[in-house]
């Protein structure tokens, strides 16, 4: 193997291992999380944008060999309309494409079904690719632009207000969920 | 070998931090951590592209020449890379977390489900069905849960919070309902 398939490999095993002990391999916590019955999602995420935020702009401004940074472009019609279905799915499933694989090789049936169902529906866009993107990908593409960029400001100047604003929301969900359990009596996870 | 070795020396860290640190915080934290090891090595992490890779590299072996004549497969590459491989650790730690819970007591860190799917049935079509859409949606979109949001928004790309805003729209909408549906199903009023 070569040096990035062997990097690829270990970062995925943390990655899964992290995934599975926040409770991701079924779909309870996903659809819990999307009906706000349970903020565990959302806390989970946020908090790890959050670190990965500081690291991401830390890297950048200090070490910036170490910085490989990947901005996606901001294909608007392509963002929108994707992320809209990709929403449903998520609802309907109670998966990501991460979290079915989490399912999967923690060996439960419906993670394993969404990676098939994934795997049908990445075939289905590459045949239909050709045709849509110069309907949806081509048109209105704004490029790879960042908040720092479109603000003109030093990136760390709004990663570190903009991680803390992410802290600040993880710390108020998790007191409104502490309150709401107080009062209801010991809820589940 | 070595693997394994820094999976071992996360659980034992954990009862020593257990009582103090909420499993969230703990977990959460160590998928920022391992984003910005993504970072630092090669790329953010995003899990979507490799779908279609996956299916492309197999199809491929399957149809001689379909890598080659669609445009897609062109613009992302049909190959077992680093995306790929992210993906095949992905259910390998998942694997490996079981079975030093214990494979039992596998499922202890999940959450209890909302029963929108009344039915083993039911509830498997819809984990198909689910999983097309969020593929075809993260094509659509160049990325899922990981490569916009925690990869995109962490970067503070523009098209990681328009893709939050959209996924979570319709998310929530769609969970809400179901969970409607659901309540009205055990109340027994259908």
């Amino acid at each position: 193997m070569e040096t990035t398939q062997v990097l690829g490999l270990i970062t995925g095993i943390l990655f899964g291992f992290a995934l599975h002990r926040a409770g991701f391999s079924r779909c309870g916590l996903v659809m819990r999380g999307l009906a706000f019955r349970d903020f565990t999602m959302l806390k989970v995420m946020l908090t790890a944008i959050a670190v990965g935020m500081i690291g991401a702009a830390v890297l950048a401004t200090f070490f910036p060999d170490y910085a490989h940074l990947k901005i996606k472009s901001l294909h608007v019609w392509g963002v929108l309309l994707g992320g809209l279905v990709f929403g449903i799915g998520m609802a309907i499933a109670g998966y990501c494409p991460g979290t079915a694989l989490v399912g999967l090789g923690g060996g439960v049936r419906d993670g394993m079904l969404a990676v098939f169902g994934g795997l049908l529906g990445a075939l289905a866009f590459i045949l239909v690719y050709p045709v849509l993107e110069p309907r949806l990908i081509e048109p209105l593409n704004l490029g790879k632009l960042t908040l720092h960029e479109v603000l003109g400001l030093p990136y760390l100047a709004v990663a570190l207000p903009m991680a803390a604003l992410l802290v600040g929301i993880v710390v108020w969900l998790h007191r409104i969920e502490t309150k709401a359990q107080a009062t209801a009596g010991q809820d589940q996870c | 070998m070595m693997r394994v070795d820094q999976a071992m020396a996360t659980t034992e860290a954990r009862p020593a931090t257990r009582r103090a640190i909420p499993p969230w915080l703990v977990w959460g934290g160590a998928i920022g951590l391992v984003q910005i090891f993504a970072i630092a090595t090669v790329q953010p992490l995003g899990v979507s592209t490799a779908y279609p890779q996956f299916v492309g590299f197999v199809v491929d072996k399957l149809v001689p020449g379909f890598g080659e004549t669609q445009p897609y497969l062109q613009k992302i590459g049909a190959t077992i890379g680093w995306q790929v491989m992210l993906v095949v650790g992905i259910a390998i730690g998942a694997l490996l977390s079981r079975l030093l819970m214990g494979w039992s007591n596998g499922n202890a860190t999940a959450c209890p489900l909302p029963s929108f799917w009344s039915g083993s049935k039911t509830q498997a079509l819809a984990a198909f069905v689910g999983g097309f859409l969020i593929i075809f949606g993260a094509r659509l979109a160049d990325g899922c849960t990981s490569g916009h949001m925690l990869s995109g928004i962490a970067q503070l790309a523009l098209s990681g919070f328009l893709f939050g805003a959209a996924a979570f729209t319709t998310g929530t909408l769609t969970a809400f309902l179901l969970m409607k549906r659901s309540s009205r199903v055990q109340g027994g009023e259908r």
